[in-house]
Order: structure tokens, then C-alpha cells, then sequence
């Protein structure tokens, strides 16, 4: 099979000549850096840890991670106003492996194993050890019903205040023998306006996040670091320079690359890592770098350069990389 | 609007997001909900911090949080940083929705990981639609891994869960339905199940049926202080109650104790629950798959077969093969292309059965996990056809393209699904045969929570004898009538041919021509050779 390396590579890109152009890859389009990791000022991110994939299910800290870490992950819940469609999604947000150590290792958050902490704090709480954070949770539950309660009430007011006026320009215009019932009527009805709403029993609800039952601003079944999967350094690279990243696959690569949210903007590149040494398969530079022309993307590989003196730690040596388009001569 | 909020200092306070949202759809609808509660004042701030959580905002639909056109790149300017800001201030506004259960739509279920961890599933049985009393089989049931007891039941819930039956009379929560986990987590995710966290045992929950009295009609809960909506509420005694059993499980939770590992009872791989939530948001019926299935390609068959095919190798096939240094052709007169084409065949190609010649275990992860049907009105969970589509969950950073097989083995486990009867012997419906196969298999490849479906089939393009219609169309041959207008340079020939029959289902038109291309093409080339 025909292949190079990425070194190779280098050399290729001085002189090349072929069907495709190959560009080495200049930060043309990198324009913010994202946030520097300096003090946070929300709380920390809490990701959560549930049989090796990683989903975030508060929606602050998804704005958090979207705003100032350019992580937009991958919403994959149902949503629940409209379950019945697949355009848009929900809470939880996935992210990956190596999108959830970015964002402890800058400080943002903690990666906790939910599945332990719950069941530890559940089994707390339902046995009297933790009868103070059970009544916590609670508490803050019963706030939410009473709120909710208040909103249904509220709206129903004013939808009935709304037919009320309707019915009373209809009225206006009947004639007045029907004068004497439709004056009982709104009086009456003025009557129960005024008193309050009959007791109904509190709605129940289903909270988006066990936040109510965790310690507020504690990491209660966090994870030590280092057991996390290191986030390649390509990776690190495209983050740094405020290059917004999802998974890939289903354009044939390893991410698609968004020059920022990807609410605004197209993917600009398909890429996919390789390592410094490693052969690339010149069918994958063929596969790849057609297909993300045909969705007017270029196929971008890049790979991290091992420093040999062992000076430099891994992931922070120099990544390099390179860009083909086909040019259909 | 906005300038309205600036003023009011009370509620302009902590900025609740969603309503810094300038110029929402929604607006007028929120502006009445604030003209009656300006005058409650510091009240007032919770309840706007609130109102975004409940209020479904259906209106806010894709388009506006991806308002308008996507651009190239950013151009620093105002207008596309609020744009960008403004989509994100809708998505935040929709994904704060708390899910929230009203009276009537209540359904409630129960966390109980444990209380079928014993059971052994044998064959069970139920009573046959038809009238000749036959018992059938009932699908498999799972029942080991459900772990959540619905209390009631609502239109939700219609095709989810089952109920054990087979149990004594006195167990309790006799005739309850079960749901697997998958099943829990949607409905709780769509805001249909309120999940909740027992603090009390099993028994005490539901307690078994007082007498044989209620026997038949399926028990209700007699502990009617359970539920929070048949009891009268306000004092805080009450409340007390409400929770004396448990209490609700938030989403998060919901994901916590029911993702887990393959192969852990009870739980379900997140994957698997992305693409079955996936699925049913579609409208599909999907059900688990046995763990163990009958094979469909019967094995009593399958020794028939092999027996054939071991006598049948011992005969001498039928075209005589040709001679080591060729000619590949005999000379000869040849009067119809069948007889030429035969002897080219060469390569034995693969022939699809209905039953494999040997037999293919499927090799993890690539089994079938999940039967798939159309939405349909007679479809219940205890009764219903043969699946539509047998489908495979696999992971895309963990697996690797199947191999051959990999992908036989899967295959294996899928009924024979031949072409269907009426595309048989037309050679328009050529590429829908292809495209059909004889087998198929859908593959669901998750990444990261993006899945791509693919379809497996059985090819079986030895069964598509393309020269066979040469001479069927034509009869004999009349002379080289429009061999001159059809002249053409070789290049590209095959691939115009292969155009042309594809087009040929819509039109024959296009079809003929290319046939016609192909036979003078090879006639002309025979000609020359003899």
C-alpha cells in the first residue's frame, strides 16, 4: 500500500504536483483564542461518568462549556416539550473522553463516577444517615412543585381573562335581552376570579440534574486525573485555537472542524490524528480528502511531534498539520 | 419589552436568561404574565427564573435557535456575535425545561434493581387469536432485567413493560408491569414516567391482594396515601406522607442507575439507549431481542444441504471447464450469447440460500440487538409479525469494520428475506433485487452519541445473469442493422451499460438503448474474433 508518513508529508508539500492541492496548515482562520483557564466563576462543571461515556446534564454548565471552552459536544436526549423528533435534542450532552479531561485539566470541572455517588448518596438518604440532605432535596423539589403550581395557575388566569374579554365584546354586541344571564354570569365569574383557586394537588416533577442532593460546590465521587484518557495533542491544538470540534465519523473522519459554535457556522474541515511516525494509508488521504470535498469540507490530518530529548511533556510538543482538497483538474 | 424590564428595578435584578432574550417569539404571552405579577414584587424574581423552566416554548422551534443563514467565517462583527448569541440564549431557554407531571398524566414507577434478579425465564404462553385454541408462544420477556414497576398505566406506557404472570397470588404487586430499562429512562426522559426512589420494601409498597376477591381485574394500590394525587394536600403532614414510601429520581439519577456496561443486568449501554430512544422518537416499535434466538434458517434444512452439496461436488459440473493454455472460448458459431457467457463464467460465485451450508455463530458485538417494526395500529407488545428490521448496536471507536465473518454470523441471524415475487424476471427491477439481497441487517454505528445507520445484505449478483437478456429480447439476431450508429469508442462503455440498465427502471427507453449498445458492442467484437 501506498503511504507516507507525516514527515514525508513535509517534504511532499514543497514539491507537489498532483490532483489534489495540499496546504500546510497555517492558523489563516484561528481568530480567539478560547478563555485562558484563569479562576472560573461558575462552578465547577460536573461530568458525569456513567459506563465509560461522559454526559453533562446541567444545562448552565453546557452553556459554561459552549461559551468559554469552545466544547459544544453532542445533545443527545430526548427533548421533552416535543419527544417526538429527532431535528433537535436534549439534555444530556455526551462529550468525549478526551473533551472531559480538556476541561479538568483546565480547572473548569471534575469528572465524577455517577453511577457509585449515586447509588451511595440514594442509599444514604433513604436510610437515615443522610435524613439532612434527604430533606434537602426535598425541600428544593417542593420549592420547584409550589413554583410550577404557581406558573399553571397563573396562565390558566390568563387564558380565562382572555376569553372573558373576548366574551365580553361578543356580549356587547347580542342584544340586551340576553342581557340579564350574561350580567349573572360575569358577575359570577368575576366572583371566582377574585377567590382563590380551589387547593389542587401539587404537580410532580422529574429535576434535570441530582443537584439538590450533591454537596453545592463539593466533587463528591470524583475521579482522580491521571485515570483519565489524555486528550491528543492534535486535539488540544484545534481547542486552543478556538476551533469548535464533533464527532466525525459520519463525514468520514475523525471530527468534523467548525471555525467556532457551530450554530453560525459550517464545518470547515474533516480531519483525523495520526502519529508522528505512523504510516497514512494514501487510501485514507484519498477516501477522506474526496469525501470532505464532496461536502465542501477539506480533509485535514495532522500528527504531534515526539521530542526525542524527552524535554517536553506529551501533548505539548509541536503539532503539525496539513490540508487536502481535491482540486478535480 | 426590554426597556420595560430596565425600568422595573425589581425585575431587572439577577438576570434570568432566558428573558434577556431580546424580542423571543414569545413575548406577548410572557409580557401578560408579568403584567400580572408586577405588583407582587420581590416574589416576582423566583417566579420569572421559574417561568422559563415550565413553560414548553414549543413555539421555539430549530429555526430560531439556528437563525438564519450559517456563515463562512466569523467577521467580527456585532451582528453575527448576537445572532450567535441569541441562538444560545433560545437553546438555553429551551433545555431548561423542567419536566413536570401534571394530575391526570401522572404515571409513576419504582427503582427495584433487585426484585427479578432469581427469576428464571422459561417458554411462556399465552391464549392464540385464532380460534383453534392452540396456545403461542409468548416473546421473550427479559424479565430478569426489569427493574422498574410502573403503578399505573397511561397511553405512554401502552406499549412498554410486562407483566410476570405465573406468580402466586399473594406475591405482591401481582400484575404490574415491568419495564426494562431503556423503557424507564425514555419515558422518563420524555417526561412521561415520574421515577422514584424507594426508601421502603417491596411489600410494603404494594401489597399483595388482600383475597382471591380481586383476583382477575388487575389490583390497584390500596395504600392510597401513595399517591401524591388522591390525597388532599396543603398541610405539611401530608407532605410528610407523600415521601414516606420514597422519592422522585431526577433524569440524572434516572442515568445513573440505569446505564451501564454490556451484560449487566439491569441496565443498558448507553449507546444501545441512544439508539433505541432514537428509534422510538421515530415512531418504531422496538423491542429487545432475545438472547438466544431460534435460528430462523432451520437446521433440519441445513443437513439436506450440505449432503447435496457434498454429492454435488463429486459430479462433474456441467460446463466442462477449458483447457489450462485456453482459448478461454471454443471456436465455434455461436447463435446466442448464453452459450458464450457460460464458459466465461470462470469464478464461482456465491449462491444465496435459505439456508447456509454451514453454520455461523455471530461473534459479539456484532449480534442482532434490538427487533425493529413500523409503527403500526395492531401492533401490541405480546402480539405482533415478524420484525421489519433486525437491528445491531455497535460502538465507532471500539469496533472495527466486520469482517466477513463477522458480518455472515449477523447475517445468519436474520430471517431469509429474498426480492420480492413480482420484481422476479424483470430486468428493470435488476438493481432493486441487488439493492434488496437476500438477507439484510441494519447496523446502528454510534459515535459519540451521533449514530449512523447501515444496512447489511446478502448479495447475490451470480443471480443477475445480465447476458441472459440478450438474446431473450431479441431472438436471433438480424444482421448489424444499426451496428454503424452504435459504433463507439470502448471507453466507458461498461460503465454507460451498467447506467443504462440501472436507469431502466423508470424508463425503458434508456434501458434498451443500452442493452442495444452492449450487444452490438460484443457482437461486433465476434464477429471480428472469428
Amino acid at each position: 500500500m501506498i503511504s507516507g508518513s507525516l514527515s514525508s508529508f513535509f517534504v511532499m508539500y514543497k514539491t507537489i504536483q498532483g490532483s489534489f492541492f495540499l496546504t500546510f496548515f497555517t492558523d489563516q482562520c484561528c481568530f480567539k483564542m478560547a478563555t485562558s483557564t484563569s479562576t472560573p466563576t461558575h462552578p465547577p462543571v460536573r461530568i458525569s461518568l456513567i459506563a465509560g461515556r461522559y454526559l453533562v446534564f446541567d444545562i448552565d454548565a453546557v452553556m459554561v462549556l459552549r461559551r468559554s471552552f469552545g466544547l459544544c459536544g453532542v445533545l443527545t436526549g430526548t427533548m421533552p416539550q416535543n419527544p417526538t423528533q429527532n431535528l433537535f435534542l436534549s439534555m444530556p450532552q455526551e462529550l468525549r473522553a478526551e473533551e472531559a479531561r480538556l476541561v479538568v485539566d483546565r480547572g473548569a470541572g471534575y469528572v465524577a463516577d455517577e453511577a457509585g455517588d449515586h447509588l451511595r448518596l440514594l442509599k444514604e438518604m433513604s436510610s437515615g444517615v443522610g435524613e439532612k440532605r434527604r430533606e434537602g432535596y426535598l425541600r428544593e423539589l417542593r420549592e420547584k412543585k409550589v413554583a410550577a403550581k404557581r406558573l399553571f395557575d397563573e396562565e390558566k388566569e390568563a387564558v380565562r381573562r382572555m376569553h372573558e374579554g373576548k366574551r365580553g365584546k361578543g356580549k356587547k354586541v347580542q342584544k340586551v335581552e340576553e342581557g340579564g344571564g350574561g350580567g349573572g354570569d360575569s358577575l359570577f365569574e368575576t366572583a371566582t376570579a377574585v377567590q382563590p383557586a380551589p387547593k389542587e394537588a401539587l404537580p410532580a416533577i422529574t429535576p434535570s440534574t441530582s443537584n439538590a442532593m450533591l454537596d453545592p460546590a463539593g466533587t463528591s465521587g470524583a475521579i482522580a486525573d491521571e485515570n483519565l484518557p489524555e486528550p491528543s495533542a492534535f486535539y488540544r491544538e484545534l481547542n486552543k485555537r478556538g476551533y469548535f470540534t464533533t464527532p466525525g465519523l459520519r463525514f468520514g473522519g475523525g471530527y468534523s472542524v467548525y471555525p467556532s459554535d457551530p450554530f453560525k457556522f459550517h464545518a470547515h474541515y474533516l480531519s483525523s490524528c495520526y502519529g508522528w511516525d505512523e504510516k497514512i494509508p494514501m487510501l485514507d488521504i484519498v477516501t477522506s480528502g474526496r469525501l470532505g470535498t464532496a461536502v465542501k469540507k477539506s480533509f485535514m490530518f495532522g500528527a504531534e511531534r515526539e521530542e526525542e530529548e524527552g524535554g517536553k511533556k506529551r501533548g505539548e510538543g509541536e503539532v503539525r498539520m496539513f490540508c487536502v482538497e481535491w482540486a478535480g483538474m | 419589552m426590554a426597556l420595560d424590564d430596565d425600568d422595573n428595578p425589581a425585575l431587572a435584578a439577577p438576570p434570568p436568561t432566558a428573558n434577556t432574550t431580546p424580542a423571543t417569539p414569545d413575548a406577548p404571552a410572557e409580557e401578560t404574565a408579568e403584567d400580572l405579577l408586577e405588583d407582587e414584587g420581590a416574589a416576582a424574581q423566583d417566579f420569572r427564573v421559574f417561568a422559563s423552566l415550565f413553560k414548553k416554548n414549543t413555539h421555539i422551534s430549530a429555526q430560531t435557535i439556528r437563525k438564519g443563514e450559517k456563515d463562512f467565517e466569523s467577521h467580527g462583527t456585532q451582528l453575527q456575535a448576537d445572532t450567535l448569541e441569541q441562538s444560545r440564549a433560545a437553546m438555553q431557554e429551551v433545555l431548561s425545561y423542567t419536566r413536570i407531571h401534571n394530575g391526570a398524566n401522572l404515571v409513576r414507577g419504582w427503582y427495584f434493581p433487585g426484585w427479578w434478579a432469581d427469576y428464571e425465564e422459561g417458554e411462556e404462553w399465552q391464549d392464540s387469536k385464532a380460534e383453534d385454541g392452540k396456545k403461542e408462544r409468548k416473546p421473550f420477556g427479559h424479565i430478569r432485567d426489569r427493574v422498574v414497576i410502573l403503578e399505573g398505566s397511561s397511553t405512554s406506557t401502552q406499549n412498554l413493560g410486562r407483566a410476570v404472570t405465573g406468580q402466586a397470588k399473594d406475591r405482591p404487586g401481582r400484575g404490574k408491569d415491568w419495564l426494562l430499562p431503556e423503557e424507564a429512562l425514555y419515558l422518563v426522559e420524555r417526561g412521561s414516567l415520574d421515577l422514584w426512589w424507594p426508601t421502603k420494601k417491596f411489600g410494603e409498597i404494594f401489597p399483595p391482594p388482600p383475597a382471591a376477591s380481586v383476583e382477575g381485574e388487575a389490583p390497584q394500590p390500596e395504600n392510597t396515601d401513595v399517591g401524591p394525587s388522591t390525597q388532599p394536600t396543603g398541610a405539611s403532614e401530608d407532605e410528610e406522607d407523600e415521601y414516606a414510601d420514597g422519592f422522585p429520581l431526577s433524569l440524572q439519577a434516572a442515568y445513573a442507575l440505569l446505564i451501564g456496561l454490556d451484560g449487566t443486568r439491569g441496565k443498558i449501554s448507553l449507546q444501545k439507549f441512544q439508539v433505541y430512544s432514537n428509534l422510538k422518537r421515530c415512531g418504531y416499535n422496538v423491542l429487545r431481542a432475545p438472547p438466544n434466538p431460534p435460528n430462523p434458517n432451520q437446521s433440519s434444512y441445513r443437513l439436506n444441504i450440505t449432503i447435496k452439496n457434498f454429492f454435488s461436488s463429486l459430479l462433474p459440473s456441467f460446463t466442462p471447464s477449458p483447457p489450462k493454455s485456453g482459448p478461454l472460448l471454443k471456436p465455434g458459431l455461436y447463435r446466442s450469447y448464453n452459450q458464450i457467457f457460460s464458459q466465461l463464467s470462470l469464478i464461482e460465485r456465491h449462491i444465496p440460500s435459505p439456508v447456509l451450508p454451514f453454520p455461523l455463530p455471530s461473534i459479539a458485538p456484532y449480534e442482532i440487538h434490538f427487533l425493529v417494526w413500523k409503527s403500526s395500529q395492531k401492533w401490541t407488545k405480546l402480539r405482533h409479525p415478524s420484525p421489519d428490521f433486525y437491528l445491531s448496536v455497535v460502538d465507532a471507536q471500539e469496533s472495527e469494520v466486520p469482517q466477513m465473518e463477522e458480518i455472515f454470523g449477523l447475517l445468519e441471524q436474520t430471517p431469509w428475506a429474498p426480492p420480492k415475487r413480482e420484481w422476479e424476471g424483470n430486468h428493470g427491477r435488476l438493481y432493486a433485487r441487488l439493492k434488496n439481497g437476500w438477507r439484510n441487517v441494519l447496523m446502528a454505528v454510534v459515535d459519540h452519541g451521533v449514530i449512523n445507520y447501515m444496512r447489511w445484505g446478502e448479495g447475490g449478483f451470480g443471480q443477475e445473469r445480465i447476458y441472459e437478456m440478450f438474446d431473450g429480447r431479441n431472438g436471433s439476431y438480424r444482421g448489424g442493422k444499426r451496428g454503424g450508429r452504435n459504433q463507439r469508442d470502448g471507453v466507458g462503455g461498461v460503465g454507460e451499460v451498467v447506467g443504462g440498465v440501472g436507469g431502466g427502471g423508470g424508463g425503458g427507453g434508456d434501458r434498451r438503448k443500452g442493452e442495444k449498445y452492449w450487444l452490438e458492442r460484443w457482437r461486433n467484437r465476434w464477429i471480428d474474433q472469428l
